[in-house]
């Protein structure tokens, strides 16, 4: 019994550790040598372990945001960050172990759906995997579930969206691409899905975006860095000159308001920063040993692939479809509140990664009219939902922050709004 | 010999990149250290050559790194990255 409550409380429970086994499982599945095995568990180890140093940072930057604007503007406004959501699940609530199980249970159900039906998709865009694990593991745990049966459920769940979402934008990927080699996995495609569904009714036979000859200049919002930076320092800086710099003084201390809320602002990427690169070394194993599953598994597997994929064939559509997506999630940003619903900022890199997309969805259901009226509606679409799913969030207890990529929403919608009462009724 | 893949954010399209050019390499009978990251580490990241979208060539141009770079069409197909490849593997003489 003593052992058993040992590897329970130690192993278990012990994020990195659990982690790291599962890491050390694949690999052994795989037939590395013991130095790969080695190297490949204590790298992934190691990179959930820079992912929670990184989401500290990211807490503490937001903590100041978020006090600067409640007393500068008199509101809430929450950033939409998924990896501040997955950052302070793993540390403030102590799900960590909850959601690298998850992201266990969901590799093993998309495989068993993709191994036994006609859809076979394989979903490799590992982040988007993490997030969706993330969403249901502190969903389930919203809705009182527990241990084994949270981790079946989440597994469950995030396997169905692993192997849906891939499967209905594929219509569309099929027309972009010209075949059925590759899937897009990325979870924001019910965003996509309703853009090139709007594009295809007000664009009707317009000309193609990449007919038009577009400025270049947008073109180094790619920088995912650059993109959050050219956004949180302005919105930092105006913010602290709304609080003042009384208020500001007791973060601040000596130096001057405008300075620090400057820094901060920067350490805020710097907490992105960190936090990536823990993902890309959490993942660096545990992608390809699931890839290599996989294709023994299922071998007329279709891989679904992050969405840059997609950028080199509309270049274009990727730049209006950014442009679009954020002058609609402006507007959103000041509409919604008028409804009773928190505000959300807009995040730029969701903006410009599922904005991009969403532009060449657009485009190839409506060309370019279709693609800018679209993307007016995803950038909507885009910033309602986390409205919708922050009263629950905050219930939770997330600090300034709410989800971005829209299929997690749905999926953290579809717990809170269905299981839970379902589950209420037992 | 390192070959780096590189995409804006580091993580998904890069690395989808790179297990595809560990297949070409394979099947190639070449031995390289392959690696992804972001745009804005390339700068600081060691390699002897750089893959990346066609969409990054201009930013790659302002960057003024001075590894060779190839540009892909499209960062997953076999046939584009194997004949994109070899001249520079030939080059190097490893093929």
């Amino acid at each position: 019994m003593e052992v058993i409550n040992f590897i329970v409380d130690n192993i278990l429970t012990q994020a990195p550790i659990t982690i790291g086994l599962i890491a050390l499982l694949g690999l052994v599945l795989q037939r590395k040598s013991v130095g790969q095995t080695i190297s490949g568990t204590f790298k992934t180890i190691l990179g959930f372990m820079v992912l929670s140093a990184g989401s500290a940072v990211i807490v503490q930057a937001l903590t100041f945001f978020g006090a600067i604007f409640t007393k500068g503007y008199g509101m809430q406004g929450l950033v939409p960050s998924i990896e501040a959501i997955n950052g302070q699940a793993m540390n403030e609530l102590g799900l960590g172990s909850e959601i690298a199980l998850t992201l266990g249970a969901i590799f093993i159900v998309n495989i068993i759906i993709a191994r036994f039906t006609k859809w076979k998709y394989i979903f490799l865009t590992g982040q988007a995997l993490l997030w969706m694990s993330t969403i249901c593991a502190v969903f389930g745990y919203y809705c009182g579930l527990r241990g084994a049966a949270l981790i079946v459920v989440g597994g469950v769940v995030g396997g169905i969206f692993a192997v849906a979402m891939p499967a209905i934008a594929q219509p569309f990927v099929r027309k972009i691409t010209g075949n059925d080699d590759i899937a897009l996995g990325h979870f924001c495609t019910v965003g996509y899905v309703l853009t090139a569904l709007v594009s295809k009714l007000f664009g009707g036979k317009s000309k193609s975006t990449e007919e038009l000859n577009l400025p270049k200049g947008l073109e180094f919002l790619q920088d995912t860095y650059l993109s959050i930076g050219v956004v949180m320092i302005p919105l930092f800086i105006i913010t602290a000159f709304f609080a003042g710099p009384e208020f500001c003084a007791k973060y601040a201390g000596n130096t001057n308001y405008i300075v620090y809320a400057f820094l901060q602002a920067i350490q805020f990427v710097v907490g992105v920063y960190v936090l990536l690169a823990g993902v890309r070394l959490l993942l660096a194993e545990l992608v390809p040993a699931f890839r290599g599953i996989a294709m023994k598994i299922v071998p007329d597997a279709v891989p679904a692939l992050d969405c840059p994929v997609l950028f080199p064939y509309a270049p274009n559509a990727v730049i209006i479809g950014f442009v679009s997506t954020t002058i609609g999630s402006v507007i959103g940003m000041f509409l919604f509140p008028m409804f009773g619903l928190p505000m959300i900022l807009p995040g730029m890199m969701t903006n410009f990664f599922a904005g991009g997309c969403a532009g060449i969805f657009g485009n190839a259901a409506g060309g370019t009219r279709g693609a800018i009226i679209s993307g007016i509606i995803h950038g909507l679409f885009i910033t309602l939902l986390p409205a919708l799913l922050s009263p629950m969030l905050a219930d939770i207890g997330f600090i300034n922050a709410t989800c971005t990529d829209v299929d997690t929403i749905v999926c953290g919608l579809f717990y809170g709004w269905l299981l839970k009462p379902l589950l209420g009724l037992f | 010999m390192k070959i780096l893949m590189v995409c804006g954010n580091g993580l998904g399209s890069s690395f989808a990149c790179q297990m595809t050019v560990e297949g070409v390499l394979k099947e190639l009978g070449v031995k390289a250290d392959l690696d992804h990251c972001d745009l804005s580490s390339a700068r600081s990241m060691k390699a002897d050559l750089i893959l990346s979208g066609k969409n990054f060539e201009s930013q790659f141009k302002n960057l003024a790194i001075e590894t060779p770079q190839i540009f892909l069409d499209r960062l997953v197909d076999k046939n584009e990255i194997r004949e994109k490849l070899t001249p520079f593997l030939k080059e190097k003489g490893l093929i």
